[in-house]
């Protein structure tokens, strides 16, 4: 028989992972100082909320243009997908590729985990846990990754300065596109995977 | 319910897995192993051997190769004659002069002030700890470090800067500068660091310390 720590009286403090007993909830953690909740605070409503927003900031960054790549006076805004597009007319399909999961297939792919783990907690699915804990651990591990699009507009910036020649600034669409990144990363960082558990559980004992 | 009530007076005698909440008996951990959730699988405690010595080690050698990969030119531009080189620093600064002023504060965290503090806390807490010197600020500095883990993304501006490269091949010659080999190195010694770290040891030395 498998017991949920919360079940016999005792929760953990989330940064340091101390145990502690159930009547020190809401109190601070004897060992760091962080305010210990035997789950974390509005967990389901706050991740939500941030995956709306970056939902949301996902449409500006896909339809704005994030950068202008001019050469002897010549050149237009593009977004990332026409970055993308013109990496493959240069033959270049393996950095297209990388450039074309880490900026539109790894943030769909983040929003669409997290909405199915979401939708477990809510609608008590308890099938295929691991896979979703498996899937939970790839979603925020890969976030960041998002980054990539951001840094070579940074990089691209900064390098290519000669004047007339040939320059590269950023546009507004990077704003939004950050913005979605960090909308996601924060999303997975309010989301609780213990809620997905004790929905298993409430099936096997009652639950204080 | 005996059994609850019993549980929650000593709650010191449990491990508690952090994704999955499922409660264990506390065992000894031996050095250099690990244990995994029986119910979920995560990682609940990996031991670590000579784990302050080495966090030590290796922050006192990741600030050394700070210095040198923000100083030193990342990549340098050639091309009729002209040449521009780039830093994290100018990176920021470009981002700045396009007016993406929000996103330029995020690559100036993310590459520049988050991996220096995470070195910094590091240090100053292995240090200590390493010497069971009861300091101040020791709890801070481990939470803060926690905390900061997963917004510093030098790796990934490190993948910017290849895919930069590839970009640039046809238009015009790019060589790598020293920057760019410390950077390769910091970001080697960063990523050592936070697999060398023993977050369970650290946080009970923290507490012995504290306790005197």
């Amino acid at each position: 028989m498998q017991h949920s720590a919360l079940t016999h009286g005792i929760i953990i403090c989330q940064r340091c992972e101390k145990p502690a007993s159930i009547e020190q909830d809401k109190q601070q953690c004897p060992r760091c100082g962080t305010r210990i909740h035997r789950r974390k605070q509005h967990s389901v409503a706050y991740t939500w909320a941030l995956l709306l927003a970056s939902m949301i900031m996902l449409v500006p960054a896909n339809l704005l243009p994030i950068m202008t790549f001019k050469s002897l006076g010549k050149g237009d805004p593009a977004t990332i997908m026409q970055g993308v597009l013109q990496l493959l007319e240069h033959d270049m399909l393996g950095i297209a590729l990388v450039v074309l999961t880490a900026s539109i297939i790894i943030p769909v792919m983040k929003i669409i985990g997290l909405i199915i783990l979401l939708l477990t907690i809510q609608l008590g699915w308890t099938t295929n846990m691991r896979q979703k804990m498996l899937m939970y651990h790839f979603v925020e591990w890969i976030g960041r990754w998002s980054m990539l699009d951001i840094f070579v507009v940074a990089i691209l910036a900064a390098i290519v300065q000669l004047g007339s020649l040939a320059s590269v600034t950023g546009n507004t669409g990077a704003t939004a596109f950050a913005a979605a990144v960090i909308f996601t990363m924060l999303a997975a960082n309010c989301f609780d995977t213990r809620l997905i558990w004790d929905k298993h559980l409430e099936q096997l004992e009652v639950f204080p | 319910m005996r059994d609850r009530d019993l549980a929650s007076t000593q709650p010191g005698k449990f491990w508690v897995c952090p994704e999955c909440d499922l409660l264990m008996n506390r065992r000894a951990m031996p050095d250099r192993h690990e244990a995994h959730c029986p119910r979920c699988h995560s990682l609940i405690i990996s031991s670590k051997h000579h784990s302050i010595e080495w966090t030590l080690a290796l922050a006192i050698a990741g600030l050394i190769l700070f210095l040198p990969a923000n100083i030193f030119p990342i990549l340098t531009l050639n091309t009729l004659g002209l040449s521009q080189s780039e830093t994290i620093f100018l990176s920021v600064k470009a981002l700045y002069d396009s007016q993406l002023y929000a996103v330029s504060a995020l690559v100036l965290m993310s590459a520049i002030i988050v991996p220096l503090m995470k070195l910094l806390l590091m240090a100053y807490l292995s240090a200590c700890l390493l010497f069971h010197k009861p300091a101040p600020l020791l709890a801070w500095a481990m939470r803060s470090y926690q905390q900061l883990d997963s917004w510093g993304m030098l790796e990934i501006y490190m993948l910017g800067i290849l895919v930069s490269i590839v970009k640039l091949v046809d238009v015009a010659d790019v060589t790598p500068g020293i920057g760019l080999y410390s950077l390769t190195g910091l970001i080697i010694v960063t990523l050592l660091t936070s697999t060398q770290l023993d977050k369970h040891r650290f946080w009970r030395r923290i507490e012995q310390l504290e306790k005197r």
